[in-house]
């Protein structure tokens, strides 16, 4: 019994200590990547949107975000914020692309999504969701950018970001948020790869207005007139983006 | 900016609502600008007002017009440098004013200020700042935007809080602020049935003119346009793009060069300092030949004051670890270090953890240097509640000593509760000044 005991509570401590040595001690995010993540989160107030953190860890456990890449929500139900193996597939090309261009080892080190009108604090779905990448990676970090929030009594409008990663207290038990500092790393000025990020928004926009409207206009039941409504409705997206 | 329609005596006698919005890229701009700032950070608001007439009719009225204000920011000028256009008893300075917006004056409808770790309500400085402006661009309902940053004690989430005040009001000084997006501006869910219809006339009518929307595939006509409209202004932003981006690599570029230009003039300075000591203490020498033995400490304490100096110059400081022994600077004769030696040690103060960090790694205290300590007054008063700044001018050398830590939260950080800073964030040069002060005040190390 004594044995089983013991030989449990070393499993329970390796598995703690293995998690901490993963855990990032600080995410730095650069703040030209800041303001792609605030202007993506800002775009709309009635979906989450995500995107993936694409930088370098460094020697003493310090995620540095040099840019993010916004990414297409395949399932646009409220919460549900998973990443397609493509999508994830296509990010590893792209900070692929980034080492190249920068000549530092980068790669995909997070994720974020947005949180409009809700809470900053991460859902039980979400902390599910982060432990689930952590098993690829276990150093992966996740942000959350809550937007869009209003103190009716003092009108005060708050936009609000944190930084968390998956812990689980023990094997079967639920997981936990654990609390990683996140800095915003001042910058002189806005780097390439971030501004491009930014201008694939409005066409990142556009990519799921099309398919939506395509899903809609194989619907071979409607009649024109809502074939007409549903064509007038279709593509302003996009452009009141640019706008 | 259109004037006031309603009668009354103007501003105070009217009841129009107000409604404020402003673009989410102007407002993440703002954010990446406040966040490249060490200090507080204040620009101009540009945009449009116009009033909007709502007529409603209920029982007991036939019907009364509403006065709706609807304040629209497009964009944002942000200042450079703190003090720009005002100097410390707030009089604003209008050339400088004028040399700051240029032609974008017109656009003005108010102005913003980023501040960290404050309470939400106008400093008085603000408030002075605020009628001049009002006066100067003669906008009579000018907005002030301000935005708060507050942190967790382990910098784990932060929080940006903001509100616009319309302070030349008496009443309904806070106004929401809106940011459209694609979420809130109406547009209606796709149809995915439709309401069915077995009428025969219905069927013909449509036909015929059917054809006038959509083309031979059966695609709406309207759609390919529209397309096309989206294309060219994807292509545009592309263009722009590119050019931002050059522009970007410009201004890194040049702040590059300014930042070593700077190394350069404090490595000059530095041995001005050092040749001009030496021949005072040769002088010295001269005079009094028994103070020999305290030539070499004096060394001692002027390398090691020199050092502590060198980084106050504007620009990020390397590493250091180590603060320099106070034993060193402190035992020293007055004549060195007169002015300094109090502040000095409130420099080292470690920041209050409980009203939280500017949210971004930055060394210890110690590399701030000396310089700065002696030029923070004016700009920390804003930080206390109103009515208490009218000795704005005084000489700040001796209100030093009384000031308590808090004064420093917007440039000093504690090294002790941040992660260690690797070398390559140190290296980048930084937009604002170090000191909100010392540029405007001219640098105490001089």
């Amino acid at each position: 019994d004594w044995l089983c005991s013991q030989t449990l509570l070393h499993a329970g401590a390796e598995r703690e200590m293995k998690q901490l040595i993963m855990q990032r001690s600080a995410v730095h995010l650069e703040s030209d990547a800041f303001l792609v993540c605030m202007n993506h989160a800002l775009s709309t107030e009635k979906e989450e949107v995500m995107g993936l953190c694409i930088g370098e860890v460094e020697i003493n456990r310090i995620v540095h975000i040099h840019s993010v890449i916004i990414l297409r929500r395949s399932d646009k139900r409220k919460d549900r914020v998973e990443i397609s193996p493509e999508q994830l597939s296509a990010a590893s090309t792209e900070a692929e692309r980034l080492a190249d261009m920068t000549g530092k080892p980068m790669r995909v080190v997070g994720w974020y999504h947005s949180h409009p009108h809700i809470t900053v604090w991460p859902s039980h779905v979400d902390v599910r969701t982060q432990a689930m990448y952590q098993m690829l990676d276990q150093g992966f970090v996740g942000l959350i950018f809550s937007c869009f929030i209003e103190d009716k009594n003092t009108k005060t409008g708050r936009v609000l970001y944190t930084c968390f990663q998956s812990v689980q207290a023990q094997k079967g038990s639920e997981y936990e948020r654990v609390e990683i500092p996140v800095h915003v790393v001042p910058r002189d000025a806005i780097g390439k790869v971030c501004l491009e990020s930014a201008v694939e928004l409005p066409r990142i926009l556009c990519q799921e207005e099309q398919d939506t409207y395509r899903k809609i206009h194989n619907l071979s039941h409607l009649d024109p007139i809502t074939k007409i409504h549903n064509g007038s409705n279709r593509p302003n997206r996009p452009i009141r983006v640019l706008g | 900016v259109p004037g006031f329609a309603a009668g009354g005596s103007g501003i105070d006698g009217d009841v129009s609502i107000m409604a404020a919005s402003i673009s989410g890229y102007t407002f993440s701009s703002v954010c990446f600008h406040s966040a490249n700032s060490n200090s507080d950070h204040e620009g101009f608001l540009l945009g449009e007002v116009r009033q909007e007439e709502t007529v409603s009719i209920s029982d007991t009225q036939i019907s009364t017009a509403e006065l709706l204000q609807v304040v629209e920011i497009h964009n944002h000028d942000p200042c450079a440098q703190l003090f720009s256009f005002y100097d410390y008893a707030g009089k604003v300075n209008e050339d400088n004013l004028n040399r700051i917006l240029k032609d974008r004056r017109k656009s003005v409808i108010g102005w913003y200020r980023f501040r960290r770790n404050t309470q939400q309500q106008m400093s008085f400085r603000e408030q002075i700042i605020h009628k001049q402006l009002t006066q100067l661009l003669g906008v009579p309902d000018l907005v002030f935007l301000l935005f708060s940053f507050i942190s967790t004690a382990n910098s784990s989430t932060h929080a940006l809080e903001y509100v616009l005040f319309r302070p030349n009001r008496r009443y309904n000084q806070r106004i929401t602020l809106t940011i459209p997006n694609l979420g809130n501006t109406s547009q209606q869910e796709y149809k995915v049935s439709s309401v069915p219809n077995t009428s025969l006339n219905y069927a013909k009518v449509i036909k015929e003119h059917g054809a006038e929307f959509f083309d031979k595939d059966g695609v709406m006509k309207d759609i390919r346009t529209i397309f096309q409209v989206y294309s060219a202004l994807q292509d545009k932003v592309q263009a722009v793009c590119g050019e931002v981006e050059q522009s970007e690599r410009v201004k890194e570029k040049i702040q590059e060069d300014v930042n070593k230009l700077k190394q350069q003039i404090a490595l000059r300075k530095r041995k001005t300092a050092e040749e001009e000591r030496r021949l005072r203490e040769a002088q010295n020498a001269e005079s009094h030949p028994t103070s020999e033995e305290n030539s070499e400490p004096s060394e001692t304490s002027l390398l090691s004051r020199v050092a502590f100096h060198a980084p106050s110059a504007p620009e990020r400081p390397g590493t250091s670890p180590n603060p320099p022994s106070y034993s060193d600077l402190l035992s020293q004769e007055d004549s060195l270090l007169s002015s300094s030696s109090s502040p000095t040690s409130a420099a080292l103060l470690p920041r209050p953890q409980a009203v939280g960090s500017p949210g971004h790694p930055t060394p210890g205290p110690l590399g701030m240097g000396l310089g700065l300590s002696l030029g923070l007054g004016s700009d920390s008063l804003d930080r206390q509640a109103a009515g208490q700044e009218d000795d704005d001018d005084d000489d700040d050398d001796d209100d030093d000593d009384d000031e308590d830590s808090s004064e420093y939260e917007n440039l000093v950080s504690e090294a002790a509760h941040l992660p260690m800073v690797s070398a390559s964030v140190l290296a980048q040069g930084r937009p604002a000044a170090l000191s909100p002060d010392g540029d405007a005040r001219g640098s105490q190390t001089s």
